[in-house]
């Protein structure tokens, strides 16, 4: 069988070494083993990105895209499941993008559980506009925009996902490909909104490597049942996103329940809008006026 | 001799205002009259004073008088607020408990404890008993409550039908054969007529005056199959209806100044990605929460202008309710066939008073996706064209479809190229001139009446203007409803043919005698605002024109 081209010959622009460039090559096997399984359609695949060096996966993937606002990735995402069901929408995010811009958005949708996975490029720091501190970036961080050290505690977008009621949570990383894609693979299988937190190093701005490979393991070897939501919580307390010495930093699916989603309890059309034939009748219509 | 009355019928919120008067406007419809009812709230919930106006008449009438020929007054304040504007000859009609000269007071409280019916029912005998006063027969109001009440119809017809049997203290019986069939709101033309225009989703947060929209569609929703969705607020609201229009449902969203606002840097989004999407965009009385639920045209050059960066859009201001059915259904084609914004702009005035009208024709167009089925496998999303229109794709036929706010080549990939971004700024510029060739087949303005004088005005003065006219003989009236593309050469033609012009605006710097100087050349100096929150009447204008 020939082997399905999932990606764009378009000159990449990520820095030499960035990390993004794993994310792409994960996303990209992935989305391959997903279409040899017939899980999923190429034709009905949808990634839709925000503002940021993210965002650029959208030049690079060679399937269908919306490259929309900073912040907004999740609302377009919603909408496009709305717009026809059928497709298999995938949002890409950063730090900044999904938790500083469009942090409603992000508590909503873990509300109201649309069928779409929502993948974040978590550097935790703001790398296109060269530095600058985000909501996951550590107490204390010196960038351009903050000088003396950022002032408060970084928010937890795990802990913040689980209490806002988001049916799939889960954190990988870039040290581990094979983890990140089988994370991917379960995200994007998933009915419902399924939250992907990517621990990544902004090599050129805010590089952790380091500490991050020292102190992560897999929920797995700890035999986590992602079916327990108190013993969920608990490891998302774990670590805080600062730079604690301390932390050990848990990957893997913290959450996973099966529920309803948004759109198959809006939509009681099912099919994709454009193919739906309405026999409006004019004079009826225009009865209603009357 | 023309019948013009003026009623109104004033109470607290709550206690029916709004109901009572479209209950009477509809039954005065029914009974062969044209009616223009004008609702006036606080933004309040309970308490305060609400009241209604019903102007009805033997001929057409789209507004009315603050000089009333009956109050209907369902408290005491509605009498005090209002009873210096009652006309020599008026009356007020009311409960017994009520105080004041000119009252016709009804024992409500006996009545309603006789026919065992709760205290909100008194209403509908003062409707009855209004009913009766001018003629109109009882087969043809039991028709309306029928209609109007369904499976309730029989306690509001017992109600009725004991009004038509109180002596009358004098009658006017003025009922007449039918003229008038059409009774209904802006905001109901619009939610109607995007329905005919083909609407798919119709994404909405509350706010005033657009929210009834939201609340009739929501309610039509099962029966034609169209979908409403109310979100976390109006940046995912228009985000998400980019998101839809591009998997290819047709959408819309609603909002107010201030959620338009907040929709921006997503309509400037559109331009880019040139994903099709009408907006209607209700004025209220700004700037900021302003006069939440009152009347400004302040919003033209906002709605011109929305969005950073150079894109062609459509902005059109729908004068009345049949206007507004019209031109919403444009709206739907027109975005999808030149993947453009348009934003129909109406204001609190058109969407919650309501008109009548004899007849509603059929729009010039016809509602269509312009989706192609079976794009072939080179599909570009950004094709270049001879009109600058790309055919369209959505994502799930083959070919891969891209939509992207980033300035990009024609397959949509992201570009800095220098003459790459000169020739997509061209392609998308392009258009604009091909929407004006259609806009001008959709009569873009209208003219009324023949004098040499030139009354120039857009959006809800249309109704008080029209009705001055008819006393304002050396004066015509040159209705602008097309506001971009601006149809430079008919409002030329009009103003160079006018001996004298004047601007009609119902805000306070005269914002389209700014546009029109922008896109003519010609500054009207002679100019009548209003900007107190209240639609003109006509003798506002008529006493300013004489």
């Amino acid at each position: 069988m020939k082997e399905l081209n999932l990606l764009t010959k378009t000159q990449n622009t990520w820095c030499p070494g960035c990390y993004n460039f794993v994310i792409l090559s994960a996303v990209e096997e992935a989305l391959r083993e997903l279409i040899r399984k017939k899980e999923i359609r190429k034709e009905n695949i949808v990634a839709v990105t925000g503002i940021g060096c993210h965002g650029k996966i959208f030049d690079y993937l060679n399937v269908n895209g919306f490259y929309g606002l900073h912040g907004r990735v999740i609302p377009a995402a919603v909408g496009i499941k709305i717009g026809n069901p059928r497709l298999t929408v995938i949002g890409f995010g950063g730090d900044g993008d999904t938790f500083a811009e469009g942090i409603a958005h992000f508590l909503h949708a873990c509300n109201t559980n649309p069928d779409i996975t929502m993948v974040v490029h978590d550097n935790q720091v703001f790398a296109l506009t060269t530095g600058q501190m985000t909501p996951t970036t550590e107490k204390e961080y010196k960038g351009p925009s903050s000088p003396e050290g950022k002032k408060t505690n970084p928010i937890n977008p795990i802990a913040l996902a689980l209490a806002s009621g988001a049916s799939f949570v889960a954190r990988t990383s870039v040290f581990q490909k094979d983890h990140l894609k089988d994370i991917l693979i379960k995200a994007i299988k998933h009915r419902g909104f399924s939250f992907v937190d990517i621990l990544q190093p902004c090599i050129t701005f805010h590089n952790t490597s380091s500490y991050l490979k020292e102190r992560i393991y897999d929920l797995e070897e700890k035999n986590h049942n992602p079916r327990d939501f108190k013993k969920a919580f608990n490891r998302a307390l774990e670590w805080n996103y600062s730079l604690d010495e301390k932390s050990s930093i848990p990957i893997g699916i913290f959450w996973q329940e099966q529920r309803k989603t948004f759109e198959e309890d809006l939509c009681q059309n099912q099919k994709p809008w454009y193919l739906f034939k309405r026999n409006l009748n004019y004079k009826k219509l225009i009865s209603l006026l009357r | 001799m023309v019948m013009k009355k003026n009623i109104l019928i004033g109470g607290k919120a709550g206690q029916g205002v709004a109901m009572t008067s479209a209950l009477l406007g509809k039954i005065f419809v029914r009974g062969g009259f044209y009616v223009f009812n004008y609702r006036d709230y606080p933004s309040l919930i309970r308490g305060g004073h609400n009241f209604n106006v019903l102007s009805v008449s033997d001929s057409p009438t789209f507004s009315f008088e603050k000089s009333y020929d009956i109050i209907v007054a369902l408290d005491q304040n509605t009498i005090e607020k209002h009873r210096s504007n009652l006309r020599d000859g008026g009356f007020i009609l009311g409960n017994k408990n009520l105080r004041s000269k000119n009252l016709v007071s009804l024992d409500l409280d006996k009545a309603l404890s006789e026919l065992d019916l709760p205290l909100i029912f008194g209403n509908n005998i003062l409707v009855g008993y209004l009913a009766h006063y001018f003629g109109i027969p009882y087969s043809l109001v039991s028709e309306v409550i029928k209609k109007e009440f369904g499976s309730k119809s029989h306690l509001v017809e017992k109600s009725i039908k004991f009004a038509y049997q109180i002596d009358l203290h004098k009658s006017e019986k003025i009922y007449r054969k039918r003229r008038a069939k059409y009774f209904f709101s802006g905001n109901e033309a619009i939610a109607l007529g995007a329905l005919a225009g083909g609407l798919d989703v119709y994404f909405a947060y509350p706010m005033t005056p657009a929210t009834p929209v939201l609340h009739y569609l929501a309610r039509l929703q099962r029966e034609y199959n169209i979908l409403t969705v109310q979100l976390e607020n109006e940046i995912a609201v228009i985000n998400a209806a980019l998101g839809a229009s591009f998997a290819g449902a047709k959408t819309m969203v609603g909002t107010s100044g201030g959620g338009f606002a907040l929709m921006a840097e997503a309509c400037s989004l559109q331009g880019m990605s040139e994903v099709p999407l009408v907006v209607y965009l209700a004025q209220r009385t700004g700037p900021s929460t302003g006069v939440p639920t009152y009347n400004t045209q302040g919003d033209l050059k906002f709605a011109l202008n929305i969005g950073h960066g150079e894109f062609p859009r459509i902005v059109v201001a729908p004068g009345d309710a049949k206007e507004a059915f019209i031109k919403t259904q444009e709206a739907f084609y027109l975005s999808q066939k030149y993947r453009v914004l348009t934003i129909i702009l109406g204001d609190k005035h058109l969407g919650e008073s309501h008109f009548s009208f004899d007849d509603i024709e059929r729009p010039l167009l016809k509602p269509k996706d312009f989706i192609l089925r079976k794009p072939n496998k080179n599909y570009k999303s950004y094709e270049f064209t001879v009109t600058g229109v790309s055919p369209r794709a959505v994502p799930g036929l083959g070919p891969v479809v891209r939509a992207t706010g980033y300035e990009h080549r024609e397959d949509g990939i992201t570009t800095e190229n220098e003459n790459e971004i000169i020739k997509m700024t061209e392609k998308r510029n392009r258009k604009e001139k091909f929407i004006e060739k259609e806009t001008n087949k959709l009569n873009p303005c209208k003219i009324y009446g023949k004098g040499e004088n030139l009354i120039v005005s857009w959006g809800s003065t249309k109704g008080a203007i029209l009705d001055s006219l008819n006393y304002l003989k050396s004066f015509r009236f040159l209705q602008i409803l097309y506001l971009r593309p601006f149809p430079v050469e008919k409002v030329v033609k009009e103003l160079s043919k006018a001996k004298k012009v004047v601007l009609v605006e119902n805000n306070s710097t005269g914002l389209l005698g700014d546009v029109i100087r922008e896109q003519t050349g010609f500054a009207i100096k002679k100019r009548i605002l209003k900007y107190d929150g209240r639609p003109f009447s006509p003798s506002e204008i008529i006493k300013k024109l004489r």
